[in-house]
C-alpha cells in the first residue's frame, strides 16, 4: 500500500530525513519509535502533504501512485489519514460542518453524490459513540476548548468517519489517561481490517498493549535503523535509546 | 465643479422648519470647514472628494412603485420604519405601539417634542468639526425618531429601512437619526440601507443617548451595491450604567466610512463596538472608531475584523481616550483583518491617549492570511484549498455576527455573509 524508498528531506536548510525506506501492506499495523526530534512527525508530515519540506532525494508510492505529486486534500481523498501530535483549534467552524464538508469532498472524488442529511447524522452518531465523544462537541468549534484528550478522540472520530486505506496515528496517545487510551485503541481496533493499515508514531510501549503492531520501527536521526516485532517495543522501553545508539555505533 | 459651490442656492430651496436656526449654524460651519481634503489627519487614506457628485440633489421624491411591495425581515416581528428616497412612508412602516415608545419620522416628530430636540438634536455630534456631520445637519432630510420613555422595557425591536430606487441616482442624501432611551430602558435598533444597482451617496448621522442604566443595541447593517459612497457617524453618550452595544456589517461599497463614536459621561457605563467588513473589486472600506472615557470605572470594547479580497482597501482608525478623571477604566481594542490577494491592503491604526494613571488598556492590530495550520488541517481531511480558504474567512469573519443578540437577524446576516464569501457549508 505504501512504499517508502530512500527518502531525504530537508526544511530550509537543515536535513530531517535521511534516508528513511518503509513498506506497510494492506491488513498491517506499524508502530514507530524513536527520540524527540528524530523527524516522526516530519515523516507523518511528508506523506500527508505539508508544504514546508523539500524533498532532496527517494519517492513515495501509495497503491503504486506517486502520492510526490498529489496536493495534500487529493492524498486525503484517495485515503491517507493523518491524526495529528497537535490537533489545531478552528474557532468558527463546527465539526459538524468540518466533516460534511470533508465527507463530501471524498463522495465526490469518487463520483458519489452528496451524503444526505439522515444518512450524515447517522453516521456521525455511530462513529462519535466509536471514542465516546458527546454529541455536545459536534457542534462546537474545531478542537476550540477541547482538552487534550478530547483534541485526540476528536481526530480518531475523524478518522472513523473518512475510513481511510493509510492511517497515521501521530502520539495519539501521548498525553491520554489510561481510560482515553482504551477507548483510543478500541476506535483503532474496531477500524483494523484487512483492506486498510495504521501507521503509529508512539514513545510508549503501553499503546501497543492494546493496538498490537506486526511490526516496530526505531527510528533515529532521520532514519529507520531496526525493525523487529513486538517485543522490540518492550526492548526499547526496558533499555532506553542508548541501546540502539551503540547497536547501530553512533 | 463640486456641489459646495452651489450650496447657498440649495439651501435656500430647503422650507423652513423647527430646525432651520441649526441648520443655519451648521451651513455656516461646514462652508468654513469645506470637504476634507487628503492633509486632512483623519481622511489620509480615503480620499473622499473626488467621490462625491458634482451637485446636491435634494428633491428625490421620485414616485415608488415598488414601495406596497416592500418585504423586509417579515418573519421577525418588530416595528418597521421605512423611509423611501430620504423621505418616511407612513404606508409602507408597521409601528407596533406601546406605551412609553415613540417611533416615526424625525420631521414629522421635531413639532411634536421640542423639549426633546432641543435637549438632545446636534449634541453628540461637534459639526464645527466634523465636515460632513455639519453638512448633514445643514440639509437633514429626514430619518427615524425614536423615544423609549423611562422604564421602557421595549418589546419588539425597531427596523429603520432606508430604500432607494433605481432611478434616484446620484441624489446625495442626508438622513438622520434621533434615538433617545431614557433612565432604565431598553432597546433593540436594527438599521439596514438597501439599494439596488446605481451611484448613491449616503451622508448619514444618528445620534443616540443611553440613559441611566438604559441598554441600546444596534446593529447598522451597510448591505450595499458597489457603487456606494456612504459617510455615517454614529454618536452615542451614555450615563451612569448605561450599555450600549453597535455593531456595522459592511458587505459592500464603493466608499464606505464609518465614525462611530462613544462618549462615556456617566460611571460604570458599557460600551461594545462590534465591526465586520467585506471588501473585494475596488471597494475602500474605513472604520474610524472613537471611544471617549470620560468618568471614572467604565468599560469598553472595540472589536473588528475585515475580509479584503481583490484590490480592496480597508481602513481601521481606533482612539481610546482616557481623560485624566477616568481612573479604573477598562478599555479594549482589537483590529483584525484577513488579505485574501496581494493587492488588497489595509492601513491599521490604534491611537491611545491616557491620561489617568490607573487604568487597563489594551489593543492589539493584526493583519494577515489565513493560517497555514488551520488550512493544512482541513487539506488534510480532503477539502479543496478554495473550500478550505472560504470556510476559514468565514469562520474568522462570523466571529462578529455571532455576538449580534437578535436571533433572526443573525440568521439574516449569517446568509449574507455566505453569499458574500462564495461558501456553501
Ligand atoms: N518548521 C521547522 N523549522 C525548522 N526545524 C523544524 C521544523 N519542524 C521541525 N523541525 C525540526 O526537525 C526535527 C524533527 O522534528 P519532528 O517534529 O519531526 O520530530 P519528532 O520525531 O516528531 O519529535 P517528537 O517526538 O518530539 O514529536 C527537529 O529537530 C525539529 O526541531
Ligand atoms: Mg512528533
Amino acid at each position: 500500500m505504501l512504499e517508502i524508498k530512500n527518502l531525504h528531506a530537508k526544511i530550509g536548510d537543515k536535513e530531517i530525513l535521511k534516508g528513511l525506506s518503509l513498506k506497510v501492506n494492506a491488513g498491517e499495523v506499524h508502530a514507530i519509535m524513536g527520540p524527540n526530534g528524530t523527524g516522526k512527525s516530519t515523516l507523518a508530515s511528508i506523506i500527508a502533504g505539508k508544504e514546508d519540506y523539500v524533498i532532496t532525494a527517494g519517492e513515495i508510492l501509495f497503491e503504486g501512485k506517486n502520492l510526490l505529486e498529489l496536493s495534500p486534500d487529493e492524498r486525503a481523498r484517495e485515503g491517507v489519514f493523518l491524526a495529528f501530535q497537535y490537533p489545531v483549534e478552528i474557532p468558527g467552524v463546527s465539526t459538524t460542518n468540518f466533516m460534511k464538508a470533508a465527507v463530501n469532498a471524498k463522495r465526490k472524488h469518487h463520483g458519489l453524490e452528496p451524503i444526505v442529511a439522515k444518512e450524515f447524522l447517522a453516521l456521525m452518531n455511530e462513529k462519535r459513540q466509536l471514542v465516546d465523544l458527546d454529541k455536545s462537541y459536534l457542534s462546537r468549534s474545531i478542537n476550540e476548548g477541547f482538552s487534550g484528550g478530547e483534541k485526540k478522540r476528536n481526530e480518531i472520530f475523524q478518522m472513523a468517519m473518512l475510513d481511510p486505506k493509510l492511517a497515521i496515528l501521530d502520539e495519539t496517545d501521548s498525553g491520554l489517561d489510561i481510560d482515553a487510551l482504551r477507548i483510543v485503541a478500541d476506535g483503532v481496533n474496531k477500524l483494523k481490517n484487512k483492506h486498510n493499515a495504521f501507521l503509529v508514531i508512539t514513545h510508549y510501549q503501553r499503546l501497543l498493549n492494546y493496538i498490537v503492531p506486526d511490526y516496530v520501527h526505531i527510528m533515529y536521526d532521520g532514519r529507520i535503523v531496526k525493525t523487529g516485532d513486538k517485543s522490540l517495543a518492550l526492548k526499547m522501553e526496558e533499555r532506553g535509546y542508548d541501546w540502539i545508539k551503540e547497536e547501530i555505533g553512533v | 465643479m463640486s456641489f459646495t459651490d452651489n450650496i447657498d442656492v440649495a439651501f435656500e430651496t430647503i422650507d423652513k422648519d423647527n430646525l432651520s436656526v441649526v441648520r443655519e449654524s451648521a451651513l455656516t460651519s461646514f462652508k468654513a470647514l469645506g470637504l476634507p481634503s487628503a492633509r486632512h489627519e483623519e481622511w489620509k487614506y480615503t480620499h473622499i472628494k473626488t467621490k462625491l457628485p458634482e451637485t446636491l440633489r435634494l428633491a428625490a421624491s421620485f414616485e415608488l412603485q415598488v414601495a406596497s411591495k416592500l418585504k423586509y425581515f417579515n418573519s421577525i416581528k418588530g416595528t418597521k420604519l421605512v423611509f423611501i428616497n430620504g423621505d418616511f412612508s407612513a404606508e409602507s412602516s408597521v409601528i407596533l405601539a406601546q406605551s412609553g415608545l415613540t417611533v416615526g419620522s424625525l420631521k414629522e416628530n421635531s413639532n411634536l417634542y421640542p423639549e426633546q430636540f432641543e435637549k438632545y438634536f446636534n449634541k453628540a455630534t461637534d459639526i464645527s468639526k466634523e465636515n460632513f456631520a455639519a453638512l448633514n445637519t445643514a440639509f437633514v432630510r429626514d430619518g427615524a425618531f425614536i423615544y423609549v420613555k423611562k422604564n421602557t422595557i421595549v418589546e419588539a425591536p425597531v427596523f429603520v429601512f432606508h430604500i432607494y430606487d433605481n432611478a434616484s441616482a446620484d441624489v446625495f442624501t442626508q438622513s438622520r437619526n434621533l434615538i433617545i432611551a431614557e433612565e432604565n430602558s431598553d432597546i433593540t435598533i436594527v438599521e439596514d440601507f438597501q439599494n439596488s444597482t446605481g451611484e448613491k451617496f449616503y451622508n448619514h448621522v444618528s445620534e443616540v443617548y443611553v440613559g441611566r442604566n438604559a441598554e441600546v443595541n444596534y446593529s447598522l447593517l451597510q448591505l450595499h451595491n458597489p457603487n456606494t459612497t456612504s459617510v455615517n457617524y454614529v454618536e452615542a453618550r451614555l450615563e451612569r450604567d448605561a450599555r450600549y452595544h453597535i455593531t456595522t456589517v459592511t458587505l459592500d461599497g464603493k466608499l464606505v466610512r464609518n465614525n462611530v463614536n462613544a462618549y462615556m459621561d456617566g460611571e460604570n457605563a458599557l460600551a461594545t463596538l462590534n465591526g465586520l467588513y467585506i471588501g473585494k473589486d475596488a471597494n475602500h472600506i474605513d472604520n474610524h472608531i472613537l471611544v471617549d472615557h470620560r468618568v471614572p470605572n467604565c468599560n469598553s470594547h472595540q472589536t473588528y475584523k475585515g475580509v479584503l479580497d481583490d484590490g480592496a482597501t480597508g481602513v481601521f482608525n481606533g482612539k481610546i481616550f482616557v481623560q485624566k478623571d477616568a481612573q479604573k477604566t477598562n478599555a479594549y481594542q482589537s483590529s483584525k483583518a484577513v488579505l485574501l490577494s496581494d493587492e488588497a491592503s489595509m492601513n491599521s491604526k490604534p491611537q491611545l491617549e491616557i491620561y489617568a494613571d490607573d487604568v487597563k488598556c489594551s489593543h492589539g492590530a493584526a493583519i494577515g492570511q489565513v493560517s497555514k495550520n488551520e488550512l493544512f488541517y482541513l487539506l488534510a481531511r480532503g477539502i479543496d484549498k478554495d473550500t478550505a480558504r472560504g470556510i476559514l474567512t468565514y469562520a474568522f469573519a462570523n466571529e462578529i455576527i455571532a455576538a449580534i443578540k437578535l436571533p433572526e437577524l443573525k440568521t439574516y446576516l449569517d446568509e449574507k455573509l455566505k453569499q458574500r464569501l462564495n461558501i456553501t457549508i
